[in-house]
């Protein structure tokens, strides 16, 4: 993590980044933050995803936030709903049994093998509560940082 | 099952200035599709009860729920994309 620091640092003193780019790329690495903020904007252009994102101790988490912060200033800011993964795998309960069966065994086929019809609802919310303390980030050798996690 | 959307905006911005917004009242559209919403759920209780009697499943009601709360759960969604590197571009969608 020192390192990522040091590299960050070495680019905004070449003239590499600006240090507003910087600041975005320093804080991504900062890692499980207590608080976070959304991506620092422009004053004159509003934010998408202003406000803070707090994860609070033993709320589960209601959005999945993938971001991705590149050195050349692009950014990608994806803030997603847990409960409409919630809503779509309930969803897959009324998929017809043939039709059911047919995805099964195609999925099988590309190596995965995963039955639909065995999600149950007790396994979803485990899944979304595990998922509070999953954070991936994901630092390319060119400087651009990748961070998925859920709060 | 929450409440289905309310509005959409979507902006798009070039060189930091605004060159697109639109704002999408979503609940002018919802009473609309509300009549239309009836009809299907009135077939769609007659299907459900024929595929009773012939001894299917019936789902196809449970389905039409299924798609409202999914519908209703995309609240809160915020898609931001910034571009420097070749258009200098900024689009950002967010559902409220």
């Amino acid at each position: 993590m020192g390192d990522d620091r040091t590299r960050i640092l070495e680019l905004l003193a070449a003239g590499k980044i600006t240090a507003e780019e910087a600041a975005r790329l320093l804080d991504a690495l900062t890692p499980n933050p207590a608080t976070n903020t959304g991506p620092t904007q422009n004053s004159a252009s509003d934010s998408a995803t202003s406000g803070t994102e707090t994860r609070t101790a033993g709320a589960p988490p209601k959005f999945l936030f993938v971001k991705v912060l590149s050195v050349k200033g692009d950014n990608v800011n994806v803030k997603i709903p847990l409960s409409l993964v919630r809503a779509g795998l309930k969803l897959t309960s009324l998929i017809p049994k043939p039709a059911a069966d047919q995805i099964n065994k195609t999925m099988a086929e590309k190596g995965m093998s995963f039955d639909l019809n065995n999600i149950k609802p007790e396994d979803l919310e485990e899944l979304i509560e595990s998922m509070r303390e999953m954070e991936i980030n994901v630092d390319a050798q060119s400087g651009d940082t990748v961070r998925v996690y859920a709060a | 099952m929450k409440c289905p959307p309310l509005w959409v905006s979507v902006r798009i911005e070039e060189h930091e200035r605004k060159r697109f917004r639109l704002w999408l009242p979503l609940f002018f559209l919802w009473p609309l599709l509300a009549v239309l919403l009836l009809l299907t759920l009135v077939c769609t209780l007659l299907a459900d009860l024929f595929a009773l009697f012939s001894g299917s499943r019936p789902t196809y009601t449970r389905l039409i729920f299924g798609v409202l709360g999914l519908v209703g759960e995309t609240r809160g969604t915020e898609v931001f994309i910034q571009d420097k590197t070749h258009s200098y571009r900024t689009v950002a969608v967010t559902v409220r």
